[in-house]
């Protein structure tokens, strides 16, 4: 099975090496798709990772994307920010 | 870790379309079904467990345990970690073939790491495979 890996701890996740990963760049821990009902965005960022199954192979290198819009859109309150080691 | 960061990379070529292919969601993100057990965040050493979350799940019937990241904003909408209603979208659009039968969550939290990766991840990609069988696997994490 060909798998690829949408992380919001790029560091972490590149000690593991993942045959394919995309990395929301400032996406906080509990975001790896964005922020809640932005479905373009959620659609987006899916998207965007199952492009780079069909892409040129880059074994155990993390593509960093922007998604301005995420940036744009404040974190709710309570929500978001805490940055522990997780899966 | 470092134990595992000399091991190469597990790279599968994918082969043929999106178009063609079906797609599978696995989640480190303590992602379940409401009437599943939940993980047990008491331990901890973490849970190796995993749970299976078939393909066609009313969405609001999924909820998060996991206690090492704030999922305030996936208890909202579950999409933001598990995107079921944005693949099945895909599906409909034709974008992809089709949404896997089966999906995984698990918590990625442990401290058990070589359990983890010797013997939970090989038992979440083998369930996949022989239940579901999807062409691509789209994991995420906490």
């Amino acid at each position: 099975m060909s798998t690829v890996l949408i992380t919001v701890s790029p560091e972490a996740s590149r000690q593991m090496r993942p045959p394919r990963a995309l990395y929301p760049r400032g996406f906080n821990l509990g975001n790896a798709l964005g922020r809640p009902f932005m479905r373009d965005l959620q659609r987006r960022v899916l998207l965007d990772a199952l492009g780079l199954l069909a892409g040129p192979p880059r074994p155990g290198e993390i593509v960093e994307r922007e998604y301005p819009e995420y940036l744009a859109e404040p974190a709710a309150s309570g929500a978001a920010g805490r940055r522990e080691p997780s899966g | 870790m470092a134990q595992i960061s000399r091991r190469c990379v597990p790279f599968t070529p994918f082969e043929g379309e999106l178009g063609a292919a079906t797609v599978a969601l696995v989640t480190a993100g303590g992602v379940h079904r409401k009437d599943q057990p939940p993980f047990n965040i008491a331990d901890d050493l973490g849970d190796l467990t995993f749970r299976v979350i078939a393909g066609d799940v009313d969405a609001a019937e999924l909820m998060v345990t996991h206690h090492h990241y704030d999922h305030a904003d996936a208890d909202r909408d579950i999409n933001v970690q598990f995107p079921i209603e944005r693949l099945r979208e895909l599906a409909a659009d034709k974008v992809i073939a089709a949404v896997a039968s089966e999906h995984v969550g698990f918590m990625g939290y442990t401290m058990q790491l070589r359990k983890m990766y010797e013997e939970t991840a090989p038992a979440i990609a083998d369930h996949i495979d022989q239940h579901a069988r999807p062409d691509a696997v789209v994991l995420t994490g906490g």
